[in-house]
């Protein structure tokens, strides 16, 4: 601070961003300083200018050298240096610095000297005075225009987040019952407030990224979601998997955490599933979680399948999804279960969907396998459409296995016909004949269309241990696919594996041993190779005595006690 | 052992969206002999988490446990077991424990049978049992925590308090309660009655009762009442008829009748035969072939058929194949915990 009463020259202002002149207003009895400074084209340059400009003598210094300097110029330089030095220190102890006669002496020079007493602190550098923008250039480098427009942002940006700690505060203030000091009136937000801060948020978000490359959540920056505390994911250091999410996967799991750790059940709730499971359907916590939503907010089931339908549609290898809707129908049954039209609605409605993921992938277990729960949920025996709609199936491809099993199930699983209890491998005397001959006359008649296929032979095999039948009861069928066997390469005529495979068991039903050796040996020698270890295996049973045969097998004795009675 | 292929294959088919087969070798114009790429698979093995910034990866997190589970059973096979760092192996099965002793499939993730099952099985595998009793909840909490996943009405059990209820859950049940000699908290009877009740017309089993045959659930079964001793209730010769046909011409194995081949059945279907002792139903030299073909020698790694995309679980039921069709230079796996017979060995004592 210059004493009192010295006639001190005004401090040069340094030039505002208005001039961009770049002629110093300084007239210096100095040596002329290096080369007129051209026009700043960037921030930096400009900045630079200014600096170099609030210490005149230090230009000519680095140019010649300290001592080269004419003596003026010399102690102009160190009083700058003085001045600056001084400038830094706290009013309080600058004065104590130099004694008064000293001080006085520095002043002169100064004023001499046309010294500029304040200047730039700091060197300006790139990089690290303006800082790097969202793409990792130096704010520095940007021409004058474009830091002004940078600046102008910035700006908006502060206005905004002033306006929006104010919304913050009012919210706070309403939950706590706060009342206007100036109305008397307790404080409520109203609707228009929420939309314009929900406005002013996306604002933010954007001037965000475009300024600082700031990426806002989409529930960080909504409103809806002000309340809740996210719970982010916690990895122990250096972990053996770690795991890193993808930012928008990772904010949407934090707030389920959050949420799911105080137990609450909303519709935003509901929402944010949903959102999750769009991410992430594999991931059964969430799928808990909506379940519990679900229920506990009352929603509509048929409302919930009908969504569920889609993300059914759209992830057919998934197993909560099939889980979840067990959850629902479970939920859903008692509602409906005393009243037959809607129970045969719904039922309608379920195959309706059943028929239409099928088509996409006919295989499909978790689909099968819920069919088959839901015929007997629902008790669908009777129901003729069902039966129609697995023949169509198999119409449609005589191969698929799943349809074959369901159909099984279908039949044979009717209260009407099962003794409760009975294994399905077990015969079952409350099964009619008619029905075991329909049966086998069904498969039979899909067995033509594909001799090779094999699961109308297993079909059938399984209809006859249920009905009790003898397979010797289907010879005759059996024999259309097998010809001239043993009669020589040439001759031999083999339609279907499981047909000889089924005839050597007729024939050993019926103590035929050598017949049934000829057509396991033709097996493992022409017509079945990959499979020959076990025809061996059979044929060495033909040999064994029936005591020595392996244990468990219930199905050939109740055969032989069949064929003995 | 979680065979639920139709999960992983969420995992495989992702794999399948974003990155295409590097196989150079197309399966008709195989080598004569094909020799088992064992550094290769072990290189890819240890590269799996490092590979946290693919997408994939954080879309499986649901299977990071057993993930690992299925990493670590085929290095151990390969003869590689210190090829995963034991002590992280360790920290980071703990770090999955929740307070009721359940595990999750990755830390934060709730506790689920499956996980649990497969952290079991790790701490099994690199002998960390006293780990989990000095530093984790103890064996006697996992037990309960198993224990209360059962319906003592049905004898099922369910995969988390949710209740999904499937044949694998009790199979993995039976396999670490076993392993951890707790076996006797359950109602093994209930459980052996649900397993039979689940045998189907074709001589497998399903599901749950009236389900479909698959080998997967077979497997889990026919382990599940190996493990209980029962045994004598399986109908051997028709499952084992059903289980033979599962091969086909190009010599691999399939699911259901009329699907496709697929490397990981030749572990169930093969386990499976094995514990009847019907193995020899099958062409053992074929099916070898098979598995062989569907490596990526490159990179490493067995996908399920020779061409596809090769992941970690496929890696391990390969090999876990391969060890079962007695491949020279593999260590001898044990059919019913699908884990090295030394480590079964060690715990059970036989």
């Amino acid at each position: 601070m210059p004493p009192k009463g010295k006639a001190a020259t005004k401090p040069k202002a340094t030039e505002t961003p208005a001039t961009t002149t770049s002629n110093p207003t300084t007239t210096n009895t100095t040596s002329q300083t290096a080369s007129q400074p051209s026009e700043p084209t960037t921030v930096l340059e400009r900045s630079q200018q200014r600096y170099e400009k609030t210490r005149p003598f230090e230009a000519a210094r680095q140019q010649k050298g300290l001592s080269k300097l004419p003596k003026e110029d010399q102690k102009g330089w160190i009083c700058d240096q003085l001045l600056h030095l001084t400038n830094r220190l706290p009013a309080a102890s600058r004065s104590s610095l130099l004694g008064p006669k000293a001080s006085k002496e520095i002043w002169w020079t100064v004023n001499g000297t046309n010294s500029i007493v304040r200047g730039l602190k700091h060197k300006p550098k790139p990089h690290t005075t303006w800082g790097t923008d969202r793409n990792g250039h130096d704010v520095g480098s940007y021409t004058i225009e474009r830091f002004d427009e940078r600046f102008r942002k910035r700006i908006a940006l502060t206005a905004l987040q002033v306006s929006s700690r104010v919304f913050r505060e009012n919210v706070e203030r309403e939950k706590r019952g706060f009342v206007d000091a100036r109305s008397g009136r307790e404080i409520i937000v109203t609707e228009r407030e929420i939309d314009e801060e929900k406005v002013r948020r996306s604002k933010m978000a954007a001037l965000k990224k475009d300024l600082y490359g700031a990426i806002t959540g989409k529930l960080a920056e909504s409103v809806e979601w002000e309340d809740v505390v996210p719970i982010p994911h916690e990895e122990p250091e250096g972990a053996l998997a770690a795991i890193i999410y993808p930012a928008e996967y990772a904010e949407a799991m934090s707030y389920l955490r959050a949420v799911m750790t105080t137990k609450e059940y909303s519709p935003r709730c509901l929402r944010l599933t949903e959102h999750i499971i769009a991410m992430n359907p594999a991931h059964y916590t969430v799928w808990l979680y909506r379940a519990a939503n679900i229920f506990a907010l009352g929603i509509s089931i048929p409302d919930e399948i009908e969504w569920l339908n889609e993300v059914a549609l759209a992830n057919l290898k998934n197993y909560q999804i099939w889980h979840h809707r067990h959850l629902l129908v479970e939920h859903y049954y008692p509602t409906i279960s005393s009243d037959p039209d809607a129970l045969a609605q719904f039922a309608k409605q379920e195959r309706g969907f059943l028929i239409a993921i099928l088509s996409e992938d006919t295989k499909n277990y978790h689909v099968w396998s819920y069919r088959s729960w839901l015929v007997g949920k629902l008790g669908m025996w009777e129901d003729e459409e069902e039966l129609k709609s697995i023949e169509k199936m198999i119409d449609e491809d005589v191969r698929n296995n799943s349809a074959w099993s369901h159909r099984f199930v279908l039949v044979f699983s009717n209260p009407k016909y099962a003794t409760p209890g009975k294994a399905a491998t077990e015969k079952d005397e409350k099964v009619p004949q008619e029905l075991v001959e329909r049966e086998v006359k069904y498969a039979q008649n899909k067995v033509y269309l594909a001799p090779q296929n094999q699961s109308p032979w297993n079909y059938m095999r399984g209809v006859l241990v249920k009905g009790g039948q003898p397979l010797a009861s289907v010879q005759e069928f059996v024999e259309e696919f097998v010809n001239k066997l043993g009669e020589g390469e040439e001759e031999e005529e083999v339609k279907s594996t499981h047909a000889l495979d089924l005839l050597a068991e007729i024939y050993a039903e019926k103590k035929e041993n050598e017949k049934a050796d000829l057509c396991l040996r033709r097996l493992a020698e022409k017509w079945d190779k990959i499979r020959g270890g076990y025809w061996e295996w059979r044929r060495k049973c033909l040999t064994q005595s029936e005591t020595e045969k392996a244990p468990g097998e219930q199905v050939e004795k109740a055969e032989e006690g069949i064929a003995a009675a | 052992m979680q065979p639920n292929p139709i999960q992983a294959s969420t995992h495989r088919t992702t794999h399948k969206t974003l990155k295409f087969s590097n196989m150079t070798q197309s399966f008709t114009s195989l080598p004569q002999e094909l020799q088992l790429a064992t550094s290769a698979h072990v290189k890819y093995i240890q590269s799996l988490d490092s590979r946290k910034d693919e997408y994939d990866y954080w879309l499986t997190e649901h299977l990071r446990l057993n993930g690992l589970y299925w990493g670590l059973t085929a290095l151990h096979l390969l003869g590689h077991p210190e090829a995963l760092p034991r002590a992280e192996t360790i920290d980071f099965v703990l770090s999955c424990q929740h307070e009721n002793g359940g595990f999750g499939a990755a830390p934060g993730h709730d506790a689920h049978m499956l996980s649990t099952v497969s952290a079991v099985q790790i701490l099994a595998m690199v002998d960390a049992f006293d780990d989990l009793e000095t530093r984790g909840r103890g064996k006697a909490q996992v037990g309960k925590y198993i224990a209360s996943l059962q319906n003592r009405q049905t004898g099922t059990f369910a995969g988390d308090e949710w209740g999904e209820e499937d044949t694998r859950f009790l199979y993995g049940a039976f396999n670490a309660l076993s392993l951890l000699g707790l076996l006797h908290l359950v109602d093994v009877d209930k459980a052996v009655d649900h397993i039979a009740a689940c045998a189907n017309f074709d001589g497998g089993y399903g599901v749950s009762p009236g389900a479909e045959s698959h080998s997967g659930q077979i497997f889990t079964c026919v382990a599940a009442l190996t493990i209980a001793g029962r045994k004598e209730l399986i109908d051997v010769d028709r499952l084992g008829r059903w289980l033979s046909e599962r091969q086909i011409a190009g010599g691999g194995l399939n699911g259901r009748p009329e699907k496709k081949e697929d490397v990981c059945y030749s572990w169930w279907v093969l386990s499976s035969l094995e514990m009847i002792g019907k193995t020899h139903w099958i062409d053992k030299a074929k099916l070898t072939s098979f598995i062989l073909s569907s490596q990526d020698t490159d990179k490493g790694g067995i996908s399920d058929r020779p061409g596809d995309m090769v992941d970690v679980w496929h890696t391990c039921f390969g090999i876990a194949g391969l060890s079962l069709l007695d491949y020279p230079g593999l260590e001898p796996v044990d059919e019913v915990y699908c884990m090295p017979k030394s480590t079964i060995k060690r715990v059970l004592g036989r």
